[in-house]
This record gives structure tokens, C-alpha cells and sequence, in this order.
């Protein structure tokens, strides 16, 4: 590269950087996001220190009671508050780093990015009415996480998170009720304890090397893409008990596919035939502690791309596959010290079609296969400020060569670490740096035959990023 | 066409879950003046402030919240109003109160104070851990004051067994660590105050982070750090 376009770069990537930085310290210290601005609190309040997404006591409150409580008259007496804009911006400006920068077709390309804008996110929702509430994500992304060929620039957009809740609280002397009902548009969306893969805290979009190769859970990988939509009930009784049921459904056409618009249009997003996704946690507050620990699962029906059948072809068999998991989360909240800690394993049994590509277009060798996808992470965050977070993430399972080919012996099995450390000078600003070192791929440590020679460790992927929320 | 299709269903589907509303009674907007005081607490208040099963006893369980039972209704009102007025403005107000109380009417206070007031409270399950040194200590600046310091008893104003008069709160059973930030935010005010005094400046309170707590600057100040969290811990002691 010549110096004169690495100057270019460095000056672009520094301009960028102050852009964001000069802008929040130029901004108005309450005129955050949707939801802050409907209840009047800082994000501290529904958020771990200020962590987005992880959720208080409070944030599970606000989302359980369908995102009503605050100052917002119903939307159908059409007097709503204008000096409060009803939507929110999420920038997210990063570069990354990757170990090999040019790993052996085939697996996973690791491009490197400049420091450039790589995520907008649209935020609206809020109380509609006393009962009803919403939340609606929209995204951009500039790069796309998990390309195995070419360039990995290929810009994409569509709906992401969305939400249609509605709920009713009772509460009496000796009884606290939650009851409701969603719409929404991906299992484990209506999570509140940040356990999923949906909800996690290394949400932010993050072009890992490593993505592509390391198998997870239907569940917590293609199920929560943004390409179904589903209904479910729920409730939380003196916020110690919680149950909850859904059913999910692919759906490509119809008055519903607004929840899905742009996350279906191509392929790689399975069709869901009806299925079933439930929870149930017991959830104990005292002092400034408090724990969940639950189960969750959901059986999956989903669609085979048949020979020469394409997606949104409602035809061709049905692999299934059932996922059932243990959760928990423990918190302690008392500023100026947040700490959390997340842990889920989940099992997955799959029943698979053999002789057609699945529905992200591998092909079985065995007729039923299984994988245990472990996450764990923990977070410490001083005075809403500084933080730092340690996650781990894993699968291991039976070995299949047709889809997991890196290794002669087909393992599924990774393991990966990822420290993070991040500095929060406003609130609606976030500057971090997170590294992912990957210990294991394709059960092994050292080289993997099948994917040229690459080893676990060349997938590690760092990245520093700015985040901006408005 | 099929746009609007689309948009008359989901029109009608929002319709539909919109008519089915539980009404005033259980209603959770902050902006309505026709939300009664015992709906907001049972509603809104009980979130932070409720405890677990009954959640509209006042009875908080996290210290970053105080806890409401058995307040003084005189100073729960003003309280709401320098939330509402944003003249208390330690971290914690700015951070949820000045929400609650952004549209909050005169009648709602009311309301809202008589009906805490009346709530029992509860021994706070906290004290059982605290160390009975600091807790015996702390009983002693409470009953004598710290007069070294110039600092008066506190049960002279907040009463012997620390249950508040009028504007003056009470204390008893209170989370230590709310009460230990109120103390260092009025020992912050005090030298705040002090320093405007030696530059002269007359700020009217701006820059206080409880302007109204002029009372406990100077005995705040007065304190060491040690022994804010002994009073405080005591007091959590108290039934
Ligand atoms: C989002 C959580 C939250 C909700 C909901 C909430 N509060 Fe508070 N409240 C707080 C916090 C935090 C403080 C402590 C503020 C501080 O330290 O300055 C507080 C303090 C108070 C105080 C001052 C107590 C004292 O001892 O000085 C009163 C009075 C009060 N709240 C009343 C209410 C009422 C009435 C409601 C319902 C309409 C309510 N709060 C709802 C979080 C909440
Ligand atoms: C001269 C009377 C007086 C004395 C003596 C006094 N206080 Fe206070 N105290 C007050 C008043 C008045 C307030 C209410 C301030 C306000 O409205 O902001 C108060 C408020 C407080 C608060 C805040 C409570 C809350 O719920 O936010 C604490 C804590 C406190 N006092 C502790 C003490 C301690 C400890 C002592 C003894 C070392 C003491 N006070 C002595 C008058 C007094």
C-alpha cells in the first residue's frame, strides 16, 4: 500500500473518531433513546451500569408491562408529545483485526476494514397504550459477518428485533401479577434476562473470522434471525415465577411479513413450519443481588432446500430439530459497582433429511445428530463508566462430515474467549475494544486438514469500536 | 393495493388489542392527572420501591432505592416536589425520580404520600449482616452527637427512635447505603456552599445537590467518612 492512501486512511479513521466523540460531548445529557425519553430515567436505570442490552429489575419490569410505563398519551388520541421524537439512531463506527487476513478459500474470509461506519440502527416503539406497547428495530450493516468467500462487503438491511406487546399487571396486598401477549419476529426476542444469543452483550455487530465455522444451536443461531414470526403468552407472578409460551412460523408474504421485511429476501434464512418455543425461570431480588435460573427450548420444523427448490418454495421435507437448555443469570446492582454474570447450555437433537442441502444449504451425512452449545459471560462495570466483560462460547456434538468437513473426522466442537473492555464517557456513547481468541475448531487446537490448514487461533478477530446512541 | 391491505389488517389488529384496555385502574402513563396516588404506587412506585410478593408495602429491596413505609407524608410531598422541580439533583434523582415526577399534579403527591405513610414497615433484612461494632458506634453519634465536630444528636430533630416529624424524614430501618450517599451528598453541599461563600457568589441552591437539606450540611460535614457509614448502619438496625 502506498503511504499516501495509509494517510488518507489514518486521517478518515481519526476524523471519524473525533466526529463521534465531539458530537456526544456537544449533546444534551437527557435527550437519549425512545424508551429513556418516554420514561424520563438515564439508561442506568433499565441498563446493567449503562450497559445496553442487559436489563435491571427495572428493564424487566418496563418490558414485561408491554414498554407502557411513562409519560406518552395513547397514540389513538393522537396527542402524542412532539419534544419527544419517538425514534432513536444507533451509529457504530469499528475496525477490525484479524489474525490471518487471508485464510484458504472456503473458510471464512477475513478482509480487512477500515475504521468506517458499519451499523445504523432504527429504533421506534414505546406506549401505544395504557396496555400496549411496541418495539422496532431496524438495521443496516455495512459488512456481512459471516461470508465465506470474496468480499465481505455486502451491504444488507432490514427489520431486526420488533416487537408488539400487550400486558396487565395486577397487584393486591399479597399478589403481583403480570400477564401478556406478543408478536414478534424471533425466538427469544421476549427474553428478559439476557441469557440468549438474541440478547447477550456481545450483540454489537462484530465480523468475526470465526463465525462462520463454529456451529451453534438452531436456536440461538439461524432460528433468531429476524426471518419468522411468532406469538406467545406469558406470565410473572411476584417477580418470582415466569412462564412463557410461543409458537414461530416463517413468513414471507401476508400482513405479518413487515416483521420480517429484508430479512427474508435472501437465502441462508430457514422456513419454519409451526414451532414450539417456551420458558420458565424462577427469579429471587434481595438486597442488591438477584438470580434467575430457568430452562428454555423450542423444536424447531424446518424446511429443506430440495434439488432445485429456492427459498419461499413451501415444499421439500422437514429436518427438526429440538433444543432444550438451562439458563441463569445472577446481577448485583448497586452503583458504583454493576457486576452480572450469564451462563446457558443448551442441547440440540437433530433429525435430519439425508441427500438434500438443510436450510443453511449443507448436507447431513448422519440421519440424527446432536450439539451442546455452552455461552457463559460476566461483566463489571465502575460507576457506569468503565467496563469490562469476559465471555466464553462453545459447542461440542457428534461428528458429521457433511456438515462440519474442516477436520477428517467432522467435529463440531470450538471454544472461544473473549475479553472486552470498554469506557462510556456519556451515555450515549460507548468506545471499546474486544478480542476473540478461538482455543479449538473443528475439535482440534492445531491445524484443521480440510480447511487449508488453518488452526483455531487464525480465526481470532479483535475489534475497536465506537458506538453512539441517540 | 397490497400495501394497504396490509396496513387496514394491521390497523385493525392494533385496534382491536388497543379497545382491550384495563382502564384507568391500571393504568401505568405518568402523564395522566386522572391516575390516582394508589394506582401510581401500585402501578409505577412498586417497580423500584415495592417489595417481593407484596409489592405495595413501600418496603424496597434494592438499597439504591429508599424505602417509603411509614415515611413522613409531609416530607414524601416535597420531596416529589424537588424531584419535580429538579432542585434535588444527586445522581440518583436525575437518574429515575425526575422521570416519575416530570408530570406529576399536586393531588397525585398527596395522594401518594398519605398512602406510603400509612404502609408498615418492615425490619430491614440488611442489618443482619452489618458489623455490631459500627452498628454500637453509630447508635452513639446517634443519641449524642459528635460534639467535637459541632454535631448535634441526631434524634434531636429525626426523633428518639428515628421516625421522622413533618419535613424532617425518618430514618429508621432505612438502607445504609441510601443513607450514607444522602450523607455524603450533603457533606458535598456543605463545602459546595462554602466555597461559594468565599467567592462571594449567590447561586440560590443551583448547585446543590439537595438544597433543601441546609439542616444536615454542616453535620454532615462534620462527620468522617467512617463515621457516616456507622450512623447509617445503625439506623438500618432500627424497627
Ligand atoms: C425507576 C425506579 C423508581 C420508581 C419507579 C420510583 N422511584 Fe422513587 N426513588 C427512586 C430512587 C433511585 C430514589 C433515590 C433518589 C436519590 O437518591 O436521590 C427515589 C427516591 C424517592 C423519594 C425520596 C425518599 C427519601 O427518603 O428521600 C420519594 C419520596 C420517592 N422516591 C417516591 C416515589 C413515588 C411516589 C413513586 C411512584 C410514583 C416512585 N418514587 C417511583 C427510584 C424510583
Ligand atoms: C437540625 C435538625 C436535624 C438534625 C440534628 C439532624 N437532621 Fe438529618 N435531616 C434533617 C432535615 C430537615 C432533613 C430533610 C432534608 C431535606 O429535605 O432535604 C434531614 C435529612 C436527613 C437524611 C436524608 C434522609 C432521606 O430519606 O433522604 C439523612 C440520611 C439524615 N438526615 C441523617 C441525619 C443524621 C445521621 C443526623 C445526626 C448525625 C441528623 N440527620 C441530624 C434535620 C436534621
Amino acid at each position: 500500500m502506498k503511504l499516501t492512501s495509509l494517510l488518507e486512511r489514518a486521517r478518515v479513521a481519526l476524523l471519524a473518531f473525533l466526529g463521534v466523540v465531539s458530537l456526544a460531548v456537544s449533546m444534551d445529557a437527557s435527550a437519549i433513546p425512545v424508551f429513556a425519553r418516554q420514561t424520563g430515567f438515564r439508561c442506568v436505570a433499565c441498563h446493567v451500569g449503562g450497559e445496553y442490552p442487559q436489563l435491571t429489575s427495572l428493564g424487566r419490569m418496563f418490558k414485561l408491562t408491554g414498554y407502557t410505563l411513562g409519560n406518552a398519551n395513547d397514540i389513538f388520541n393522537l396527542t402524542t408529545n412532539a419534544d419527544r421524537p419517538p425514534v432513536a439512531v444507533m451509529l457504530q463506527t469499528a475496525k477490525q483485526f484479524y489474525a490471518s487476513t487471508n485464510p484458504a478459500a472456503g473458510n471464512g474470509t477475513a478482509p480487512s476494514s477500515s475504521f468506517d461506519l458499519q451499523v445504523v440502527s432504527l429504533f421506534t416503539g414505546g406506549h401505544i397504550t395504557d396496555n400496549l406497547g411496541a418495539f422496532v428495530q431496524w438495521t443496516w450493516n455495512k459488512y456481512d459477518g459471516n461470508i465465506t468467500s470474496g468480499s465481505q462487503y455486502t451491504q444488507s438491511s432490514g427489520i431486526d428485533n420488533s416487537e408488539l406487546r400487550w400486558a396487565d399487571r395486577i397487584v393486591t396486598k399479597d399478589s403481583d401479577l403480570i400477564y401478556g401477549v406478543y408478536a414478534n419476529n424471533r425466538s427469544t426476542m421476549s427474553d428478559v434476562w439476557n441469557t440468549t444469543e438474541n440478547w447477550t452483550s456481545d450483540w454489537i455487530g462484530y465480523f468475526n473470522a470465526g463465525g462462520a465455522q463454529a456451529p451453534t444451536t438452531f436456536l440461538m443461531g439461524a432460528a433468531a434471525q429476524h426471518g419468522e414470526v411468532g406469538t406467545g403468552a406469558y406470565l410473572f407472578k411476584d417477580k418470582t415465577w415466569y412462564a412463557e409460551l410461543g409458537v414461530y412460523k416463517s413468513i414471507t408474504h401476508g400482513p405479518l411479513s413487515f416483521m420480517t421485511g429484508g430479512a427474508t429476501g435472501s437465502g441462508g434464512v430457514p422456513e419454519l413450519d409451526p414451532s414450539p418455543y417456551y420458558r420458565f425461570a424462577y427469579n429471587k431480588e434481595w438486597g442488591p443481588h438477584s438470580l434467575e435460573v430457568g430452562i428454555h427450548g423450542m423444536t424447531s420444523y424446518v424446511h429443506n432446500y430440495g434439488p432445485g427448490l429456492t427459498y419461499s418454495d413451501w415444499s421439500g421435507s422437514v429436518s427438526t430439530y429440538r433444543d432444550v437448555g438451562v439458563d441463569a443469570q445472577y446481577q448485583y446492582v448497586l452503583d458504583p459497582h454493576y457486576f452480572s454474570a450469564h451462563f446457558r447450555y443448551t442441547h440440540e437433537d437433530m433429525n435430519n433429511v439425508l441427500g438434500v442441502p438443510n436450510s443453511s444449504g449443507l448436507t447431513p451425512t448422519n440421519p440424527t445428530d446432536t450439539l451442546n452449545e455452552i455461552w457463559a459471560d460476566m461483566t463489571y462495570i465502575y460507576r457506569a463508566k468503565y467496563g469490562a466483560m469476559l465471555f466464553y462460547h462453545g459447542a461440542t456434538g457428534s461428528n458429521d462430515l457433511g456438515m462440519y468437513g474442516y477436520t477428517t473426522n467432522g467435529s463440531p466442537n470450538w471454544q472461544s474467549w473473549m475479553p472486552s473492555l470498554f469506557w462510556a464517557p456519556v451515555q450515549n456513547v460507548r468506545i471499546g475494544y474486544m478480542y476473540t481468541f478461538y482455543t479449538q475448531m473443528g475439535g482440534t487446537s492445531g491445524p484443521m486438514l480440510n480447511a487449508g490448514g488453518l488452526s483455531a487461533h487464525d480465526f481470532n478477530t479483535s475489534m475497536l469500536y465506537a458506538t453512539l446512541i441517540y | 393495493m397490497k400495501q394497504i391491505s396490509k396496513i387496514l389488517t394491521l390497523s385493525a389488529v392494533a385496534l382491536a388489542l388497543g379497545a382491550c384496555s384495563t382502564g384507568l385502574d391500571r393504568s401505568r402513563s405518568l402523564l395522566n392527572p386522572n391516575v390516582s396516588g394508589h394506582t401510581l404506587a401500585q402501578q409505577v412506585c412498586s417497580i423500584c420501591h415495592g417489595n417481593i410478593g407484596d409489592a405495595v408495602n413501600g418496603n424496597s429491596v434494592n438499597p439504591t432505592f429508599p424505602i417509603l413505609a411509614g415515611q413522613q407524608p409531609d416530607y414524601i410531598v416535597a420531596e416529589l416536589q424537588e424531584f419535580h422541580d429538579h432542585h434535588r439533583k444527586d445522581p440518583a434523582a436525575q437518574d429515575m425520580m425526575w422521570g416519575i415526577t416530570r408530570d406529576m399534579t399536586p393531588k397525585q403527591m398527596k395522594e401518594l404520600a398519605e398512602y406510603f405513610s400509612h404502609q408498615k414497615p418492615l425490619p430491614n433484612p440488611e442489618a443482619a449482616e452489618a458489623d455490631p461494632a459500627m452498628v454500637k458506634a453509630g447508635e452513639k453519634i446517634f443519641n449524642e452527637g459528635f460534639l467535637e465536630k459541632a454535631v448535634p444528636p441526631c434524634m434531636a430533630c429525626h426523633g428518639s427512635g428515628a421516625e421522622g416529624n413533618g419535613p424532617i424524614p425518618r430514618l429508621a430501618g432505612q438502607h445504609a447505603d441510601y443513607l450514607y450517599k444522602q450523607l455524603v451528598a450533603f457533606n458535598d453541599d456543605a463545602q459546595r456552599a462554602e466555597e461559594d461563600e468565599k467567592h462571594h457568589v449567590n447561586s440560590n441552591g443551583d448547585d446543590l445537590e439537595r438544597p433543601q437539606g441546609v439542616a444536615m450540611e454542616g453535620i454532615a460535614h462534620g462527620l468522617s467518612d467512617m463515621q457516616k457509614h456507622e450512623v447509617a448502619l445503625y439506623l438500618q438496625s432500627l424497627k
